[in-house]
């Protein structure tokens, strides 16, 4: 059977707990820049939701195919499920997983590449022609990067560390401008999301790394769920 | 140069300008305070006053020869659209949208 990487068996089951919270907070802030977007028509506040309901919809394929993986009764709900497709045996065994797991790094560079691009603070970036270009590229990329993963999937880890650093830099020189706390807060947040990559790229040498990636992960998701809150006050 | 407001900011500058001269304002004064033409504010006005975020309440004068008196008055749903406007600000900035 096909898996991208092994993970601590006590661990079982508080990842995917992880990931619904991450899930929760991906889609209120989706929900509330989506309600931004249809107040004022703004395409940056769609494209900022859309980049959230990626990186849920990201964690909900993880959370799925790993809780196939963990636990009993789902695998044999999912076999029972793909039993018609099964009869290659264990290749479309393999195509399974490592489907989910194209889909589940497809999604979650996705939503990192496109609030990097937001949070880049350029006038009308997305209407310009050699922007929609680059965009155009780097999803080639994206889906490169998530093929080449499923072989080896440390590239995903490298890839995502580089691109949520970038992002982190981006709001850094955003609260630079404007000195907002709460900007500063969004920073920290993928500055833990990006720390969490680096646990996960260890996690080919030492399992137990998987777990600090986890809760590294968690916290970034916490903070900013937190300053969610602090802008609601 | 400052950039143009867009038509949400506008807006909740002629709420703001209602809200900080305490729910209650004069049109003139409300024309200087909003950085609008008579024509534009009118404009605007109107369209509050359609979505009930403000209303127009006449005084009547003390003095028999005076003419009454027209006050701007912000509503509880205009107050309201300031918190969430305000909400939508503090979000943009920190999200750096």
């Amino acid at each position: 059977m096909y898996r991208l990487f092994w993970t601590p068996e006590w661990f079982n089951g508080w990842d995917i707990t992880f990931g619904v919270v991450g899930i929760l907070i991906a889609l209120l802030i989706a929900a509330y820049s989506y309600k931004i977007h249809s107040v004022t028509g703004k395409n940056n506040f769609g494209y900022f939701s859309f980049a959230f309901v990626l990186v849920a919809l990201s964690l909900a394929i993880k959370g799925f195919t790993t809780s196939v993986l963990y636990f009993h009764p789902i695998r044999e709900a999912t076999y029972q499920l793909l039993q018609p497709a099964l009869t290659g045996g264990s290749l479309i065994n393999d195509l399974f997983y490592r489907g989910a797991f194209f889909l589940h790094m497809t999604s979650m560079l996705g939503a990192w590449l496109l609030i990097f691009f937001i949070s880049q603070k350029v006038r009308s970036r997305l209407k310009r022609y050699y922007e929609v270009a680059q965009i155009g590229l780097f999803i080639y990329f994206i889906f490169l990067i998530s093929w080449v993963s499923n072989f080896k999937g440390m590239v995903f880890y490298l890839t995502s560390l580089v691109i949520t650093s970038l992002i982190a830099l981006n709001y850094y020189k955003n609260y630079l401008n404007n000195k907002n706390k709460n900007t500063y807060k969004v920073m920290g947040a993928f500055l833990f999301i990006a720390l969490s990559n680096i646990f996960y790229i260890f996690v080919y040498f030492y399992e137990g790394m998987y777990v600090f990636g986890e809760v590294f992960m968690l916290i970034g998701f916490l903070m900013l769920l937190h300053t969610y809150r602090r802008t609601m006050k | 140069m400052a950039a143009r407001r867009s038509r949400l900011e506008l807006v909740y500058d002629i709420l703001l300008a209602i809200q900080n001269k305490g729910g209650t304002i004069k049109p003139t004064h409300l024309m200087y305070k909003s950085n609008l033409s008579h024509k534009l504010l009118n404009n605007y006005m109107e369209e509050l006053i359609g979505k009930e975020l403000i209303f127009i309440h006449e005084e009547e004068p003390k003095k028999r020869k005076k003419r009454s008196t027209k006050k701007v008055v912000i509503t509880e749903k205009g107050l309201n659209f300031l918190e969430e406007f305000r909400r939508m600000r503090e979000f943009t900035d920190a999200f750096g949208l």
